[in-house]
């Protein structure tokens, strides 16, 4: 059957799937917001082939791959749940990771039965880093209830929103962290096989999670036995092709399978019917690399980080406008002005026109709310939301229509091409709006026509997304969009 | 049931229901071009969309099921603004040529009543492809509903539409990017159907239509049902009907191949062959000169020197008449049918060791399997629409075993392949059964219960183990094992055979082998198991189950057994013959030796389909009346006819046929015959009246027919054409009070036919006479593919014949480089007993040293090639295994 089914391979939908990114300038939001620090190298990026929306290199844009530089990472938080090696020194032995406490989580887990470790993890109040801040132990329960001869466990490493880079760094400098958080996901709900699934322009992690995950076999850490267990517990390597839409979780499963990495509608969800129609339990890395802390430090430590609504912390990586960028971990809870301020140290020029958090598909945020927490409901009643914690900080140098161009020729490039609203919609607004820097004019109510179809009637999050980025824009930047329509 | 209120009116909803379904069922039909019954719903278009209390967005009701307790709204504001922008978004690419064109189609009657403009402004690639016969594609008018797409994936299985780029650059073309039979299109037209735009469309349907009538396909066993549309007396398109059976889809053949009923060469007269030349007579003239020539033969040489032929292609009715008139208005019980060169060994098996001759489940029992045993069988290509649902059961986790020589579509799919020597069936099933005992496989439960002689057969089988006759199968000892151990362990397993079992020395032995595997592993009388002959033509099942065979009258009933012979004769009012009936090879030999005279042929082209066409012929030259009835002058009528009969194509009657899962299903006048042409059924009963038998031979239509039969056939007495109208059943299906049998979807449940338990077969393997020597190296198996059938008749009148030019020789690389042939090339194939030209065609799914050809073009006369062996018990030819030599034609 498989000759056959290779006919459903889709490499067209994919446009790095030969291309070389050696050299290739980088076209993420974070890089546009900060054209203005290198105006011929973004122009360069504009016109540049194969497209690239985001490197990772988000603190020192305009990107260029293959000129990377560590970045300041920086733990805010009374206690530093993440960034240990990946602040201090990269620890890519496990023997070294090991010697350093690395291993302990999984030994422990090893010894409890998998409803203790739900309970810790569900107590501990993780939830998704990701982007969609479902509770972590609740989805870990319903996989595990699961009566099924074959679960799997998918690690989404598809850090495709423009802004951040958080995933990338962890997987690079602490890249054991996120197999022993595998292995503890995989045997407490019941997953022998694992994929990982890793964006395309992600090039030098390849090759450490690669390495990493040679050495954790040999090690006996992966295998039929783990570290001796009656649990088998082995992890796939997956290389995306180049699609923002492989990180929405039912893409990716599609993409996995080889098939085009289309939005599938839920119900079902991919608890009960997922990769292959089995039982699939999707989680970020940034999620996984909490676990061994929470296990080993126990649920309490870890809620009693940030909020009692948002406990824990979160990575934020903020974007090359901002005067210090780079990777900081913060409790939930602290204010967006302290984020600016305190950790950016502002901006390198200009005013701050607003701040755009967890990608382009969701609100953009003005000065006049900077005071709001970082939390997850604060953030989402004023339209914004956590997201997967890039912060992108927009100057006045930057126009409202040249923004909205930007995320939508993103969003219409990036689009499946599956809905009505989301691949006819965003790209019709992406064509109006590149007019409209060509000095045309637009019509306000069909612009108002297409966001409520985007918002109301997309198939999945992309399209929602955007409709949200749209509507903040209307909201908080009425006057300034309103110059790009004709006055009737 | 699900209780919730649509539009402020409460209503009842079954369980699993989608919202689509409910509102369909208030009468409420939002647009849904993205979405078709037979597909999962992807919610892609959100034409579809209403609002549900309680949720933040509207949602897709193709793809949301129904919640108890939902408060649907449907035609709120909201949703009004949101559909005219959706459809705003398809039109900005749509041509408005299509849309002025014809306004009439449904998609283009939403952008008319919502008063959408068309754009025409193109943003992506467009496909083009003008090369196929059938298939018509406008890609400029696609909304990418990727209908086209996963019906070919979901239904077909045949991943030739692919979705091609992203967001706007997305598109719809074949898989390769060039065109639709380079990426593998068998042609079924299910994207046609599915296509709501008409981007994908019938290049010949395109006109008016009168008429659309339900009927039953023309062409193989599996008795698809369709709708037939006309225009003007003429059938103008075909779409699949939902049935059990087709679930919606058809094949090339039953879609497409029709005009063969409008065909110039249709014969719409009688002819009499006088002086060597045919001359068109009167019906009156026909008959009685036919009449009183079978009457001065059988006067001359006695009844027995006259026979009939039934037709596969005939009704159940018309086959009934030809057997009773043979019986009672002849005299004789020389009656056969196409039956005897295909599935008899199969009805004779199944009758033999489990008491019914034919298929034990169902086809809806593909979709319950946990594994399929295919056995000389290659359905995508000659049942196609059960090659397709048993490829979408195997992509669904279903496992596959294939045995059969050639590397078919399905094998190619298969867990095991046993790509076995042809005519080693009974060594290979023996090997399997040896394996199933020697390693406690059986099901003894199963056994202790239902299945009687196991000592003996574990005694006998042990000289079969797969180490021992694996050399002479030509497979692997492992491999034997394996599927040995897949099929009894899959539980239930379901086994469905073809021709390659069927059509050797040991044709009815061979099944009998296979039975003794579900026997023994418990695969009878349950859901997802069983033996199932796929029968290759429409009415086969039914013309043998008819009568048309010498030792059986209507419904297999045994002429030999007093009681029933009693109960016809009284039915019929007559006495009926005594003497043993022959049966077609019979009737030939004895026409070889002058004691068979005259032969009535019903639509069954004898001279090009018998094996050994040669002595076949000689034979049919002996007879001294051949009365032939077809729609075509054929090859038969051409060369030994004496009087031709106009027959009425399937298009053009009323009636039955009986499908390969034992369904009756109706047949129904679709356009007016061509000249006088006549319905079989009206010329057997006409000619019964020039011979004197008016009474018995009377009927108003084929249901007083039917009538009749289901008073001779009890087992059929539940099946009346009103039931018929709207049931799909399967006989037995018995008259009871509240005439509501059930019928009978999977034979032998408590006990079987021959008793409350069956008996394991002991059947020691006989190698066939037909082997290779020095002069004759090669094997060559004849048989079916798929755009033509059988004779050819048919589908070569029609464009099937673009799609599919020519039999071809087909062989293994390794062969045409040691013979020095190239693709293409003319090749000369000579068995024993004759010669035959066929071009080359060079495919790696033969294995070296064997050949296969079809027989579908009289010209390529290829059972010229084809022995007189035949099954050892009930005489079907030995079509599959003839020693050839093959050399390049030069020049």
């Amino acid at each position: 059957m498989d000759h056959i089914l290779a006919r459903l391979a889709s490499d067209s939908f994919y446009h790095l799937s030969h291309a070389s990114l050696k050299g290739s300038r980088c076209q993420g939001l974070a890089c546009f917001a900060a054209q203005q620090h290198d105006p011929a190298g973004w122009k360069q990026a504009c016109h540049g082939q194969p497209v690239v929306f985001c490197l990772g290199q988000c603190y020192r844009g305009p990107a260029r791959q293959g000129e990377d530089a560590l970045p300041h990472i920086a733990s805010h938080a009374r206690t530093s749940v993440l960034l240990g090696h990946v602040a201090q020194a990269a620890v890519l032995d496990l023997n070294e990771y090991c010697k350093t406490g690395g291993g302990q989580a999984l030994h422990q887990v090893l010894q409890m039965d998998s409803a203790a470790v739900i309970q810790q993890i569900s107590a501990s109040g993780l939830r998704g880093r990701g982007g969609a801040a479902f509770p972590t132990g609740l989805k870990w329960q319903l996989l595990a209830a699961q009566k099924a001869d074959c679960k799997y466990l998918v690690a989404n490493a598809d850090e495709g929103d423009p802004g951040s880079f958080s995933d990338r760094l962890l997987m690079e400098r602490d890249p054991y962290r996120l197999i022993e958080a595998m292995l503890i996901a995989g045997i407490t709900v019941g997953a022998k096989q694992a994929y990982l699934y890793l964006r395309r322009e992600y090039e030098q992690t390849a090759s450490i999670l690669q390495a990493a995950i040679a050495q954790a076999r040999v090690a006996g850490w992966l295998g039929q036995h783990v570290l001796g267990s009656p649990h088998a517990f082995d992890i796939k390597l997956i290389i995306g092709k180049g699609s923002y839409l492989c990180g929405e979780e039912t893409a990716m499963l599609n993409a996995i399978e080889d098939r085009r990495p289309e939005a599938r509608q839920r119900p079902p969800q991919i608890t009960e019917l997922g990769l292959y129609s089995k039982p699939t339990l999707v989680n970020n890395v940034e999620t996984l690399c909490a676990i061994p802390w929470i296990i080993t430090h126990g649920a309490a430590a870890y809620a009693a980080l940030g909020t009692p609504e948002s406990p824990g912390t979160k990575l934020l990586s903020l974007n090359s406008v901002f005067r210090r960028p780079g990777l900081y971990e913060v409790e939930f809870g602290i204010s967006l002005r302290d984020i600016v301020d305190k950790l950016g140290l502002g901006l390198k020029q200009g005013q701050l026109k607003g701040l755009m958090i967890g990608g382009p598909l969701a609100g953009v945020i003005p000065p006049q709310l900077l005071d709001t927490p970082l939390a997850y409901q604060s953030l989402q009643q004023i339209d914004g939301a956590v997201g997967h914690g890039g912060v992108i900080a927009f100057d006045d140098s930057c126009s409202i229509a040249e923004l909205v161009a930007q995320v939508f020729r993103f969003g219409a490039f990036e689009s499946c091409g599956k809905c009505t609203p989301c691949h006819r919609g965003a790209a019709e607004i992406a064509r109006h709006f590149d007019d409209i820097l060509h000095g045309g004019r637009w019509n306000a109510s069909r612009w108002q026509a297409l966001v409520t179809a985007l918002a109301d009637a997309s198939l999945c999050g992309h399209g929602r997304g955007l409709a949200e980025f749209a509507q903040s824009i209307q909201r908080h930047y009425h006057a300034e969009l309103h110059t790009c329509f004709t006055s009737a | 049931m699900l209780h919730i209120s649509i539009n402020g009116q409460a209503c009842t909803v079954a369980e699993g229901s989608s919202l689509l379904q409910a509102m369909r069922d208030q009468g409420c039909q939002p647009p849904h071009p993205c979405h078709d019954d037979r597909l999962k719903p992807i919610g892609a278009c959100r034409l579809c969309l209403v609002e549900v209390e309680g949720q933040a967005r509207p949602v897709p009701s193709c793809a949301t099921a129904v919640t108890d307790g939902m408060v649907v709204h449907t035609a709120t504001a909201r949703l009004q603004s949101l559909l005219r922008t959706n459809l705003s978004l398809l039109a900005h690419n749509y041509p408005a040529t299509a849309v002025s064109e014809q306004p009439e189609h449904a998609f283009h009657q939403l952008l008319i009543q919502h008063d959408v403009n068309t754009g025409s402004n193109h943003h992506a690639p467009i496909f083009k492809d003008d090369s196929h016969p059938y298939l018509g594609i406008d890609m400029d008018r696609c909304i990418h509903c990727q209908r086209c797409v996963r019906i070919c994936d979901e239904v077909q299985g045949q991943f030739v539409w692919k979705v091609w780029g992203k967001g706007e650059q997305t598109h719809i073309a074949p898989a390769d990017g060039k065109s639709l039979l380079s990426s593998g299109c068998v042609s079924c037209g299910a994207c046609a159907d599915t296509c709501p735009t008409g981007a994908i469309f019938d290049k010949r349907s395109t006109g008016p239509v009168d008429h659309w009538t339900k009927t039953t396909c023309v062409y193989c066993g599996v008795g698809c049902q369709m709708e037939v549309a006309s225009h003007d007396n003429k059938v103008v398109a075909i779409k699949p009907a939902g049935s059990p059976v087709n679930h919606g889809h058809l094949c090339v053949k039953g879609r497409y191949a029709f005009d063969f009923t409008h065909s110039p060469e249709r014969i719409s007269q009688p002819l009499l062959r006088k002086g060597g030349d045919w001359h068109v007579v009167s019906w009156e003239e026909a008959l009685a000169f036919t009449a009183s020539r079978l009457q001065e033969l059988r006067r001359k040489y006695g009844a027995d020197s006259l026979g009939v032929l039934g037709s596969a292609r005939a009704t159940n009715e018309e086959n009934y008449l030809a057997q009773k008139f043979a019986r009672v208005v002849l005299g004789t019980n020389n009656v056969d049918c196409c039956a005897r060169v295909c599935h008899q060994p199969s009805a004779k098996a199944l009758k033999t060791m489990l008491g019914t001759g034919a298929a034990t489940n169902s086809f809806d029992d593909i979709e319950h399997t946990s594994l399929f045993m295919l056995c000389g069988c290659n359905p995508t290509e000659n049942h196609p629409i059960i090659g397709a649902r048993i490829k979408q059961a195997v992509r669904a986790g279903a496992g596959l075993i294939v045995i059969d020589p050639r590397r078919t579509e399905l094998a190619a799919c298969a867990n095991i392949h046993l790509a076995l020597r042809p005519g080693t069936n009974v060594l290979l099933f023996n090997a399997m059964a040896a394996t199933l005992l020697e390693e406690g496989l059986q099901d003894d439960d199963y056994i202790a219960r239902r299945v009687d002689g196991l000592a003996d057969f574990r005694s006998f089988i042990t000289a079969y183990v797969p180490e021992q006759i694996a050399s002479q199968c030509g497979v692997p000892a492992d491999d034997i094992r394996r599927a040995a151990r897949m099929y009894a362990q899959a539980r239930p397993a379901m086994c469905f055979h073809g021709l390659g079992m069927t059509e050797h020395l040991q044709g009815t032995q061979g099944v009998m082998s296979l039975i003794n595997l579900a026997l023994l592993t418990g695969n009878l009388g349950k859901r997802g198991s069983g033996i199932n002959p796929l029968r290759g033509q429409n009415n086969v099942q039914g013309s043998a189950q008819m009568g048309c065979e010498p030792a059986s009258l209507t419904g297999a009933q045994n002429l030999a057994d007093a009681k029933v012979r009693a109960s016809f004769e009284q039915a019929w009012d007559t006495t009926l013959p005594t003497s043993a009936g022959l049966d077609l090879p019979a009737m030939l030999a004895a026409a070889s030796s002058g004691k068979f005279k005259a032969m009535w042929v019903m639509g069954y082209d004898i001279a090009m389909s018998m094996p050994n066409a040669n002595q076949t012929l000689a034979a049919l030259a002996q007879l001294e009346l051949v009365i032939v009835q077809d729609l075509f002058l054929n090859e038969t009528a051409r060369a030994v006819g004496h009087v031709f009969f106009p027959a009425a194509s399937n298009f053009e009657k009323d009636g039955s046929f009986m499908n390969a899962d034992r369904r009756v299903q109706r047949v129904r006048q679709v356009v007016y015959s061509p000249g006088e042409a006549k319905p079989d059924w009206q010329i057997i009963t006409e000619l019964a009246r020039h011979m004197g038998h008016e009474q018995g031979f009377t009927f108003k239509d084929p249901q007083a027919i039917w009538d009749e039969i289901r008073r001779v056939w009890p087992a059929s007495a539940g099946l009346s054409y009103q039931r018929l109208q709207n049931e799909s059943l399967q006989w037995p299906c018995l008259a009871t009070a509240n005439d509501n049998h059930p019928g009978t979807a999977i034979l032998h449940q408590q006990g079987f036919g021959v008793g409350p338990k069956a008996s394991l077969a002991c059947i020691a393997y006989q190698p066939t006479a037909e082997v290779c020597d020095d002069d004759y190296p090669l094997l060559l198996t004849t048989g079916r593919e798929l755009y033509h059938f059988n004779a050819g008749t048919m589908t070569y009148r029609t464009p099937n014949a673009q799609l599919k030019p020519t039999d071809t020789l087909d062989i293994s690389p390794a062969d045409a480089r040691r013979l020095n042939l190239a693709e293409g090339q003319q090749a000369e194939v000579s068995s024993r007993y004759g010669a035959a030209i066929l071009p080359i065609h060079i495919t790696d799914k033969m294995q070296d040293g064997q050949l296969f050809c079809s027989f579908h073009r009289a010209d390529l006369n290829v059972n010229a090639l084809t022995s007189a062996y035949c099954d050892n018990l009930v005489h079907a030819p030995e079509y599959k295994v003839t020693a050839v030599r093959v050399k390049r034609v030069r020049g």
